[in-house]
């Protein structure tokens, strides 16, 4: 017990010292020079008793001037402001103090609607609800707070239903789910903060991933196009698709560099992305039921882990001067879940942002590569053993197709905004200025483009064996014009044009996860509306 | 492995690295009232007073605005700051709301009614706090109440924290009014 306790004194004192000598060199000091401090220290209590003294038998009453004469009028018989005189009870302390975390509970939000017409038959024109995401902070105690979001993305209905209903004296059960197309709910983040100090803030729970900085920043409101990147969300290079976010814990912070401007950083340890398994049914009208399960990389689990491993993610940014920031970030770990081999996916990405008078330039770029698929396809056929499952007698077959989905050996790629914000002088008296404070207009155009290296396009495997693995290269890019009108920074109106394309003759199906095109169709032309606002 | 005794002996030295330095860096509160007048007008007296905001008080800091602030004080601390008996400036506490939250600034004001410096005293909002940053307030340096105080026009924006941009400048222009509507100013 004594060695212990030994032992944890010298870590701590070794750790403070560290920290701590520059800055506190009292326990170097000499007997000679405390001496010489406490009586300095002396002398300063005996001054300010004296000044204290001096202001009691004089007050310091000051009698205000007369108001000085303004633009408006007040109205007559009004009393002239009150002053009180000078206290010593006078508060000190900011006028707003803490209150109890749950009536400082404050819930916000956002959400962004789009309509869209495109010459791709299956888009036609549509209107979409993109998400409405509520969320909610509370500072629970003094550098204690908490943040949570909670996404409903294209989602309108999710209704569950169960009965046992009795047909013939017989006893039957129902389960039935009502759902619309495309729906999710998604817990975004939901992490409580505890801040040590400025440059050391622990956060656990629900956290964005630190990688680019779009997922940090994805709120529609914030963005002047009305659809995300294509790294980020339509081609995702991330490992998963934006906002993305996993349980995990670590530390944030900021550092004043002085003239050298801001230092900052994330970094977490965390579940991490993981292969897993969505299931999709399909009843057909020859009385077949086929259930395909697709395994693709997807945002690891709040629950139990399903691997050993753990990820980590860190990302760090500098800020040279005011709204100007470049950042590097890094992602690490296993994707792959115990029952497949250890294999481990890692990202890199740099991001940055310039501001230039009226014009910004924004953009990121980001590289993941996806290590050993080809020992994850055959460890994924020696699970599966047989890649289509038949069973069932007439009238009803069930049908089980296993694919392998969303994996390249590399993949990486980047957008660049360039925006010019105004407002006409002009407009200020009309109903797009007037009644706002600071409205504006945004001109953005955005060039995004990604490469996809030996992306997996069908794995083929008889029993346990991998007979074939077809891979192909592919592009994706984007160019994008678009003109927002913003009345309050809250709330835009988004104005754009964008044409996608891909390899020639190839579908932008294959390597998009939001264009239906058909097999050929391998260009999108699109006029897109959108209004996304906060509150 | 790391075993319990280094695990223990590391965390206690972390605690004990991490106690003063958490001590010194209060969650959202900064500094007191008379800590920013030290700040913004240093070696000047403070004879700090109270003005109550009655609603001619109001009245006039609207006219004089011209539009309404995001939300009315009850009362003004106002202090005035003098060097060898000369008015060297005025610190005025007032609130504005980013946005959810009130944000509590304390606004140096010279005699002329330009911005000597600003503080930031309390920030409650989750996202936005880099407005308490030395070289985003250094902006309002020299501003008057002829100024728009607005992100994009006079002021330089920070992403993600426009609201608040925005809530600093309406305090810097009502730190103003303020002095004005109550005499201090001409």
């Amino acid at each position: 017990m004594a060695a212990w306790m030994r032992s944890a004194g010298m870590a701590a004192c070794v750790v403070s010292l560290a920290l701590f000598g520059g800055a506190t060199p009292v326990g170097a000091a000499s007997p000679e020079v405390l001496d010489a401090k406490l009586k300095a220290l002396q002398e300063e209590v005996d001054a300010l008793k004296k000044e204290i003294e001096k202001s009691r038998k004089a007050p310091t009453v000051v009698a205000p001037p007369a108001p000085a004469p303004t633009s408006g009028t007040p109205p007559p018989g009004e009393p002239a402001p009150a002053t009180a005189p000078t206290t010593a009870a006078q508060p000190q302390a900011p006028p707003a103090t803490t209150t109890p975390w749950i009536t400082d509970f404050k819930i916000g939000g956002y959400g962004s609607t789009r309509f869209e017409a495109s010459d791709i038959d299956k888009v036609g024109d549509t209107f979409t609800f993109r998400r409405f995401v509520l969320s909610g902070d509370a500072t629970i105690a003094n550098r204690i707070r908490s943040v949570v979001e909670l996404e409903f993305e294209h989602l309108t209905e999710l209704e569950v239903e169960k009965s046992a209903p009795s047909e013939g004296g017989l006893r039957g059960f129902s389960n039935s789910i009502e759902s619309s197309n495309g729906s999710e709910i998604s817990l975004e983040q939901a992490w409580v903060e505890f801040m040590l100090a400025e440059w050391l803030r622990f956060r656990a729970g629900m956290l964005l991933v630190p990688l680019g900085r779009f997922n940090l920043n994805h709120d529609d409101n914030r963005w002047d196009l009305p659809r995300r990147s294509l790294v980020d969300r339509g081609v995702p290079v991330l490992p998963s698709t934006a906002a993305w976010s996993e349980v995990g814990m670590g530390f944030a912070g900021d550092v004043d560099g002085g003239s050298w401007g801001k230092f900052g950083y994330q970094v977490y340890v965390m579940n991490g992305v993981t292969l897993d398994a969505s299931l999709e049914t399909v009843a057909r009208a020859s009385g077949e039921l086929e259930t395909e399960v697709e395994i693709k990389p997807q945002r690891g689990t709040a629950n139990i882990d399903v691997k050993k491993d753990k990820a980590g993610a860190l990302r760090i940014f500098w800020s040279p001067s005011l709204d100007n920031e470049i950042g590097t970030s890094v992602y690490y770990g296993r994707y792959t879940p115990d029952f497949l081999p250890s294999e481990t996916v890692w990202s890199l990405s740099t991001d940055g942002k310039l501001t230039l008078g009226p014009f910004e330039i924004e953009g990121q770029y980001v590289y993941t590569r996806w290590n050993g698929i080809k020992r994850v396809a055959q460890g994924f056929a020696n699970a599966v053993a047989e890649q289509e499952i038949a069973a069932g007698t007439a009238p009803l077959d069930v049908v089980v197709e296993f694919e392998l989905a969303g994996l390249a050996d590399s993949k990486q790629g980047y957008w660049l905004d360039l925006r010019y914000r105004f407002f006409p002088e002009f407009l200020r008296g009309t109903v797009f200025g007037r009644p706002f404070e600071n409205p504006q207009f945004v001109l953005t155009t955005r060039w995004e483009q990604v490469w996809l290296h030996n992306l997996v396009k069908e794995i083929l495997f008889t029993g346990s064996t991998l007979s074939e693995i077809s891979r192909e290269d592919r592009y994706v890019n984007r160019a994008t014009l678009g003109f927002t009108y913003r009345p309050v920074p809250l709330v835009a109106f988004q104005l754009a044009y964008e044409r996608t394309w891909t390899d020639n003759g190839k579908s932008l199906a294959s390597v998009t996860n939001f264009i239906p095109a058909r097999r050929s169709e391998d260009t999108q032309n699109s006029f897109l509306f959108g209004v996304a606002f906060g509150f | 492995m790391l075993s319990r005794r280094r695990f223990l002996g590391g965390a206690t030295g972390a605690w004990l690295v991490l106690g003063p330095a958490g001590l010194a860096a209060q969650e959202g509160v900064f500094l007191t009232a008379d800590e920013a007048s030290r700040q913004l007008f240093p070696d000047a007296a403070i004879t700090p007073r109270t003005v109550v905001a009655t609603p001619a008080l109001q009245q006039r800091i609207r006219d004089l605005l011209g539009r309404p602030p995001s939300l009315w004080e009850e009362s003004y601390r106002i202090s005035t700051l003098t060097r060898a008996d000369a008015v060297a400036g005025f610190v005025v506490v007032v609130e504005e709301i980013g946005k959810h939250r009130p944000i509590t600034f304390a606004v140096g004001v010279r005699p002329d009614g330009k911005v000597q410096d600003m503080a930031v005293l309390a920030y409650r909002e989750a996202y936005g706090g880099e407005i308490k940053d030395r070289r985003f307030l250094g902006q309002y340096r020299e501003k008057g109440l002829g100024d728009v105080l607005l992100p994009f026009r006079d002021i330089r924006n920070i992403s993600g924290a426009t609201l608040s941009v925005q809530a600093t400048g309406r305090a810097a222009r009502k730190a103003i009014a303020v002095l004005r509507a109550a005499g201090d100013l001409p």
